[in-house]
């Protein structure tokens, strides 16, 4: 993988996506490259863990292959699986020509009746750059397809028994992303490049706000900022992330709105906070002092029932 | 670094000694790969030379932590002793652990002393309080435990007499008739075998309501071999060798001479977590359902039954907590522990008198 080795080289073209990498996100994606190692990136739900994958495509301009995880998840849908309607199809033309027939065996396993699932996809992807594999929450999947992957990452190849083994030309680039609802096995972790995904602070949320939305007014993308670095502050169930601070930032945009007040924010709240019980919270509280980023007496207990 | 003389290779192998010492695991391969790692940046500039030690080295955000404390010891040889107590979390708990099961070997070897009138009477008094005859009770158990003992598994195995075909199967099985479908391969759904894990509160505030759910713990375990049942007031006992014998009568003698600490005070905190360091670890820990049966009034700190059920709820499949005052009209969640523990349930039953209890087992039933 001879492209993304300078850290700064790295950031600049993730800024060119207007995506904000910091220098340790940059080296982790450097060193994957290096060390032909997946990432593992663990952070709270809305942080931009699955945003760094696309954003990783763009860059290298290759296809971003994404494995959505869920209980069960099992090979057939991960790897691959035979297109059985055309191989029932197949034997069918086969039964009126004898010379089919006999050869019938060799051609039923070809290729053509091969459906590639993302895994095999992304072994196979033929080039000239690495693919993009997004393993998206693999906490959702069970034990069983962890050890599964396991294997698969450990030497970026795939057998099916009835062709042979697939073996990557380039290894991917992979992302595996969880939201920590359950601890992976020790194993896995061990085979990745760890990274902790956290809040942004304010600053980086100001520049991601400003890249993503120009269009925003520059003192009313600070009090948003404002706001949402002191919203973090408060116990909520499920405290906002940056996926949120730009929905809500798209939203107030689509409102022409210029300045935050306290009924604005309750009207928007929905928005930001995705629980009956922080919205109901968020109601209880000095909104005057909020937007002022003053963050209320985080002693108090939360309503339980 | 802060000393050129060192070849860097041995003055990194020498941090990696200090992590293994606070308790940082540092296995040869992730080693290797960290070696390689820093091969590959530019050493020389601190950060990116902790980065890439780093992001090797660590796969939790409390590592992550303690990866940054070390670093900066070794390092710099700034001790900031006041972020040593969040840095080192697990290894403070462990010694608290350590110091319940000192606590707990005491008391095996000196347990005829320990054992006072008092022990032995109420010890009785809970096998007089022992109903023999309450049939309806033992079928209910039974059908709870048929209901939890397994679940369907979302993924399919090779059965004759499968529900669904299996397609791929079939084709390659009659490659070697031709491809004439002679035999078709079938699939059913692969069970899953529950492992039901019971911790209940035997202290003081809990006195009352002991018979009936004892009973029910009895039940479950006898039907479900694979279960644990857990008793704890301020220690913590496994009872489910006892638990194996036949009769009620016996059982019950056997578990009170075992159990030397019924009506203690509560350290639900310290029960959870000898059961997140020892029998969630044993493995099939996604199969586990963990059941809590306590009014959640505990002398500890509610600080640390939060951290050992956010810890718990990471691990097992399904937390129940059986409240026996959830039931009652007056009933509203006031003790410290069960707040702190609320929201990491998945089922939250009551236990208060016959009516509650029929609640209790109908939801038992949908874990």
């Amino acid at each position: 993988m001879p492209e993304l080795t300078q850290i700064t080289d790295i950031q600049a073209r993730f800024a060119a996506e207007d995506y904000v990498a910091d220098r340790a996100l940059a080296l982790t994606v450097k060193l994957a490259g290096d060390l032909q190692k997946p990432i593992l990136l663990e952070g709270e739900a809305g942080v931009g863990k699955t945003e760094v994958a696309k954003v990783l495509a763009r860059v290298l301009d290759t296809p971003l292959i994404r494995l959505q995880c869920y209980e069960g998840l099992d090979a057939n849908n991960a790897l691959y699986e035979w297109n059985y309607a055309r191989q029932l199809l197949h034997i069918r033309m086969a039964e009126h020509d004898a010379q089919a027939r006999a050869t019938l065996e060799t051609t039923i396993f070809d290729d053509r009746f091969l459906l590639n699932r993302p895994l095999l996809a992304a072994i196979r992807h033929p080039g000239p750059r690495p693919a993009v594999l997004l393993i998206d929450e693999v906490d959702r999947a069970d034990e069983e397809f962890e050890a599964f992957l396991l294997e698969v990452l450990s030497d970026y190849q795939v057998t099916v028994p009835e062709i042979g083994t697939f073996r990557a030309a380039q290894p991917p680039y992979v992302l595996l992303t969880s939201n920590r609802t359950r601890e992976l096995n020790d194993a896995l972790k061990r085979r990745c490049l760890y990274l902790w995904v956290d809040y942004p602070s304010a600053e980086k949320e100001r520049e991601i706000i400003s890249r993503r939305l120009p269009a925003l007014d520059a003192q009313l993308a600070t009090a948003i900022t404002k706001t949402m670095q002191t919203l973090r502050e408060i116990d909520f169930y499920k405290r906002p992330g940056i996926a949120e601070t730009l929905d809500w930032s798209r939203a107030l945009l689509g409102l022409g709105v210029d300045a935050l007040t306290p009924a604005l924010l309750l009207e928007t709240a929905g928005v930001i906070l995705k629980h009956r019980d922080d919205v109901a919270r968020l109601r209880d509280t000095d909104l005057d002092r909020l937007l002022a980023g003053e963050a209320p007496d985080p002693t108090s207990s939360r309503q339980v029932y | 670094m802060s000393r050129p003389a060192t070849p860097l290779v041995e003055r990194t192998l020498a941090f990696f000694a200090q992590l293994r010492d606070a308790g940082l695991p540092v296995p040869p391969a992730r080693s290797v790969d960290a070696l390689r790692a820093i091969a590959a940046v530019d050493s020389l500039r601190e950060a990116d030379y902790r980065l890439a030690l780093r992001v090797n080295l660590v796969s939790s955000p409390d590592q992550e932590r303690l990866f940054e404390q070390v670093f900066d010891e070794h390092f710099h040889g700034a001790a900031d002793t006041r972020r040593r107590p969040r840095g080192l979390r697990g290894e403070s708990m462990q010694g608290n652990l350590g110091h319940h099961e000192k606590a707990l070997d005491q008391q095996v070897t000196a347990e005829p002393e320990q054992f006072t009138a008092q022990d032995i009477g109420r010890a009785l008094d809970l096998a007089d309080r022992w109903d023999p005859d309450a049939p309806p009770l033992d079928t209910i158990v039974r059908e709870l435990a048929r209901r939890l003992a397994t679940r369907p598994s979302r993924r399919m195995r090779t059965d004759r007499r499968g529900p669904r075909i299996d397609l791929r199967r079939s084709i390659r099985h009659n490659t070697r008739h031709g491809l004439e479908f002679v035999d078709l391969m079938r699939s059913a759904r692969r069970t899953r075998r529950t492992r039901l894990v019971m911790l209940c509160d035997v202290s003081g505030s809990m006195d009352t309501f002991n018979p009936f759910l004892l009973r029910l713990m009895l039940g479950l375990q006898q039907l479900m071999k694979n279960s644990r049942t857990l008793v704890f007031s301020t220690h913590v006992t496994d009872i489910t060798p006892a638990l194996r014998t036949r009769s009620v009568a016996d059982t019950l003698r056997e578990v009170a001479t075992l159990v030397s600490h019924w009506s203690g005070g509560t350290d639900i905190g310290g029960a959870l977590a000898r059961l997140n360091r020892g029998i969630v670890r044993e493995g099939s820990a996604r199969s586990t359902v963990v059941i809590v049966i306590s009014d959640g009034y505990d002398n500890g700190d509610a600080a640390v039954i939060d951290r050992e059920m956010s810890q718990l709820r990471r691990h097992v499949r399904k937390i129940v907590w059986v409240n026996p005052m959830y039931g009652a009209t007056t009933f509203k969640v006031r003790a410290a522990g069960m707040r702190a523990a609320m929201p990491y349930l998945d089922h939250f039953l009551p236990a208060f008198d016959a009516k509650s209890l029929q609640v209790l087992v109908r939801g038992l039933g949908q874990v």
